[in-house]
């Protein structure tokens, strides 16, 4: 037995922890490629990274990237960027704390180390001298915190909605990877960055060899089961994490049979033959999918109650049709 | 065999005088007290790099788990790390023993008298041992309390008793809380950072453990549930996380392995609680809360509230949920009430106080209000309505000013204050700088009440920082102890 407002806070714990790791990434990729933004290639590799997180609303809002320490801190440290890291490392603190009373301690204080450790707290806006070092530790203590939530927590409804939470949120980072390749008309985004940007290079060396193709990695990172950032298997995981809450909350039924439904068009290849023809609308089409599965799982939690206010601050920049506004 | 100051070591104890207050660790000889004789000598044994190492240890500790403490200056609540002395307050076993059967008798003469207030017809008030218009005029007092049916008439099942020891050595009651007392997760995370830092010290200390407080707490609120009912459904009500003490909150609720809730995952349907949880509404049968009365219920009480649960009120006089600590207890926090507790003893209890309260003089009776008044800069003067130490005056460190407004405003509203004889709270060697120096101290303990009273072991020791300060609340500035209670020595 969980409360609702408990479940919602684990579920947005795992968002926020996925999208923390996942820009972190992206930006530490990023910062070694990008060593300034005079160039057309350049500014197009910022643009396409901005729109790969979806935050091309929240860069509208600031203003055009002019240089490389305005994206560093638009992508890090911009406390007005809800999509920033410091704001998704605040996020997964603010709902942890909510259920620091059934979460291991381990967990809480990891995840308070890591928001009291970053230096510029406090100075929006600030791009540090030591950006590899900042990212390499977001990234150390994400993991570490998935760990514990692995190791150390009990296997009951709280641990199935950050399970939950972490897989949707990393599907929707690999399919707006893929869209945004997809549309990337001057070919910044080849094979080996999309499988560096989803920590899977050293993964499709080991099964198909050193020469990736832009083709196979899309198909390898939508459906390969046994890879854990592939769509298929994150699509599987939560499927099986609603699966075990379905039997207490019959509320999530709805978005468990989704789920299925979309892991299965997944499975059997409906998605990759159509992207044959259309690829764009397709990942865009099932882009639109996964969120609506978000707001399912959203609205199976949360009773009809007030709670507009809590649901606010979940609002995902940049992506239409997504759920949990 | 007595140790005498000053000793050869590290020199943290050199220059240490106690002063004119009782020193817990030290005579007036400057020989060390039996429970201390050991750890004199451990940090005798220590250097002061030694020692800041430990603090850093310790804080690091506090910042990681975000053990914090809000002070609330005019402009806003600023978040600081719990601070806490690492030279532990002793108190040995016989001691402990009589200090915690005053302990248990005073709580148990206060819930008799809130029992006779709500549910038994006032007979303390009738036989005039408490006056009534000062009860009917308490803003602790709450008309809709009664009539509710408490389970063994335990209203207060959680209650800090704030204690101290005088000059003379003996401890005496400075304060009462019988709403929301706070303070227990630092006792317990003071014990976890002390044997983190310093597990050495507790080698040759047979001290009582702490780790116990969520099961003597569940076991409490269990036997709260109404009807007796098996395995009642208990959660903590929390204002949220924006309250100063919202980690004690969530400590509470995950050492008794109970839900942490806030108002709005509660709803009351046919004058039935229940949480909201991802499975629909369940029952809940004990709601250990920790909002103010005005808060509870936003229909019966403040409309603006929404921190409660609308209907609450009516739950509870339909016997269906039991509220803890229950509703009213504030008039018993009341300083103007606290003068009488000790006759309330003698009336409900038949005996004399095993701890006296501080001598202390009610300003709406005119005899005493002359006598205080003539002589209010050697007293102390409480507002009856605040805590935290918030609005005191303590007369010797006034100026005459001070001294002047405080008697006009006593004066225009005698039923809003008490004055207290001045106690010099007793000492105990704390780190300033590069040395230890006597600070003084008070100690709040915990007795919790339900089908039978138990006195949580130690309690939170609170200790001004600054030289010769009497204020010990952390909201101005005070720091904490680890409290070790000696277990009793074994023949």
């Amino acid at each position: 037995m969980i409360l609702a407002r408990h479940a919602e806070a684990l579920l947005w714990t795992g968002r926020y922890l996925e999208r923390a790791e996942s820009t972190s990434r992206c930006l530490n990729y990023a910062a070694d490629s990008i060593t300034h933004l005079r160039s057309d290639e350049a500014r197009a590799e910022g643009e396409l990274l901005v729109r790969t997180l979806g935050l091309q609303e929240e860069l509208e809002a600031v203003g055009p990237l002019e240089s490389r320490p305005q994206l560093v801190a638009f992508l890090l440290s911009d406390t007005d960027n809800p999509g920033s890291v410091v704001s998704a490392v605040t996020a997964v603190r603010e709902n942890l704390r909510r259920v620091r009373d059934r979460i291991p301690i381990e967990m809480w204080e990891e995840a308070n180390g890591l928001y009291l450790r970053f230096p510029f707290l406090g100075h929006a806006n600030a791009a540090p001298s030591n950006l590899h070092e900042v990212l390499l530790m977001v990234r150390r203590a994400c993991q570490a915190i998935s760990g514990i939530l692995n190791e150390g927590m009990r296997r009951d409804e709280g641990h199935a909605f950050v399970v939950i939470g972490r897989m949707l949120e990393r599907s929707i980072f690999t399919v707006g990877l893929l869209e945004a390749s997809h549309a990337d008309s001057r070919g910044v985004m080849d094979a080996t960055r999309m499988l560096r940007l989803t920590s899977s290079l050293q993964a499709y060396h080991r099964q198909h060899g050193n020469a990736p193709d832009f083709d196979g990695v899309v198909r390898y990172l939508l459906r390969a089961p046994d890879l854990p950032r592939s769509v298929l298997a994150c699509l599987g995981r939560a499927e099986e994490s609603l699966t075990g809450l379905g039997s207490t909350a019959s509320a999530l039924d709805r978005p468990r049979r989704k789920a299925g439904l979309l892991r299965a068009r997944l499975e059997l290849g409906e998605v990759t033959d159509a992207m044959d023809s259309a690829p764009v609308p397709t990942l865009a089409g099932f882009m639109n999918e996964l969120a609506g599965l978000a707001a399912d799982v959203q609205a199976g939690i949360v009773p009809p109650l007030a709670m507009a206010s809590v649901r606010s601050q979940y609002v995902r920049p940049g992506r239409a049709g997504e759920g949990a506004r | 065999m007595v140790d005498l100051l000053p000793e050869q070591g590290s020199g943290l104890l050199d220059r240490y005088q106690p002063g004119g207050a009782f020193d817990e660790a030290f005579d007036a000889d400057g020989a060390v007290r039996g429970p201390y004789r050991r750890i004199v000598e451990r940090f005798r044994e220590l250097d002061i790099d030694e020692v800041k190492r430990l603090e850093n240890l310790v804080a690091d500790e506090f910042r990681r788990q975000g053990i914090t403490f809000t002070v609330y200056s005019e402009e806003e609540g600023t978040e600081r790390i719990w601070p806490m002395d690492l030279f532990p307050r002793i108190i040995a076993a016989a001691e402990w023993d009589e200090l915690s059967r005053g302990l248990s008798q005073r709580v148990a003469a206060m819930n008799c008298f809130l029992a006779d207030l709500y549910n038994g017809g006032g007979q303390a008030i009738a036989d005039g041992v408490v006056p009534r218009w000062l009860v009917v005029s308490s803003q602790g007092f709450e008309r809709n309390a009664v009539g509710i049916r408490v389970p063994h008439s335990a209203h207060c099942n959680i209650a800090g008793i704030d204690v101290v020891r005088a000059a003379d050595g003996r401890y005496r009651v400075l304060e009462d809380n019988l709403r929301s007392p706070s303070g227990i997760s630092y006792v317990i995370e003071n014990r976890a950072a002390m044997a983190k830092a310093c597990s050495w010290l507790f080698y040759d200390h047979p001290v009582e453990p702490t780790e116990q407080y969520g099961r003597m707490l569940r076991s409490t609120l269990e036997s709260m549930a109404p009807d007796g009912r098996d395995s009642p459904h208990i959660v903590v009500l929390t204002p949220g996380i924006f309250n100063s003490a919202y980690f004690e909150h969530a400590f509470l609720a995950r050492s008794m392995g109970v839900e942490l809730v806030e108002g709005r995952d509660l709803v009351v349907d046919d004058h039935t609680v229940y949480s909201r949880t991802i499975e629909g509404l369940v029952k809940v049968d004990v709601i250990y809360r920790r909002i103010d009365d005005d808060f509870l219920d936003p229909v019966a009480f403040r409309p603006d509230s929404t921190l409660g649960v609308p209907g609450l009120l009516g739950a509870l006089r339909a016997g269906t949920v039991t509220v803890c600590n229950a509703m009213g207890n504030g008039v018993v926090d009341d300083k103007a009430v606290y003068p009488y507790v000790p006759e309330l003893i003698r009336y409900y209890l038949g005996a004399e106080p095993i701890i006296d309260n501080v001598t202390t003089y009610t300003m709406w009776d005119p005899d005493q209000r002359a006598e205080a008044l003539a002589r209010l800069d050697q007293l102390v003067a409480k507002p009856v309505g605040e805590s935290g130490g918030y609005g005191v005056l303590i007369g010797p460190h006034a100026t005459e000013q001070e001294l002047d407004q405080a008697r006009a405003t006593i004066e225009a509203e005698p039923r809003d204050w008490i004055v207290q004889e001045l106690v010099h709270l007793s000492t105990l060697p704390s780190f300033a700088e590069d040395r230890l120096e006597p600070r003084h101290l008070d100690l709040r303990p915990f007795v919790l009440t339900g089908e039978r009273t138990q006195v949580f072991p130690g309690g939170l020791t609170r200790v001004a920082m600054r030289r010769g300060s009497l204020i010990v609340n952390s909201s101005q500035g005070g720091g904490s102890k680890d409290t070790w209670v000696l277990a009793p020595e074994t023949p």
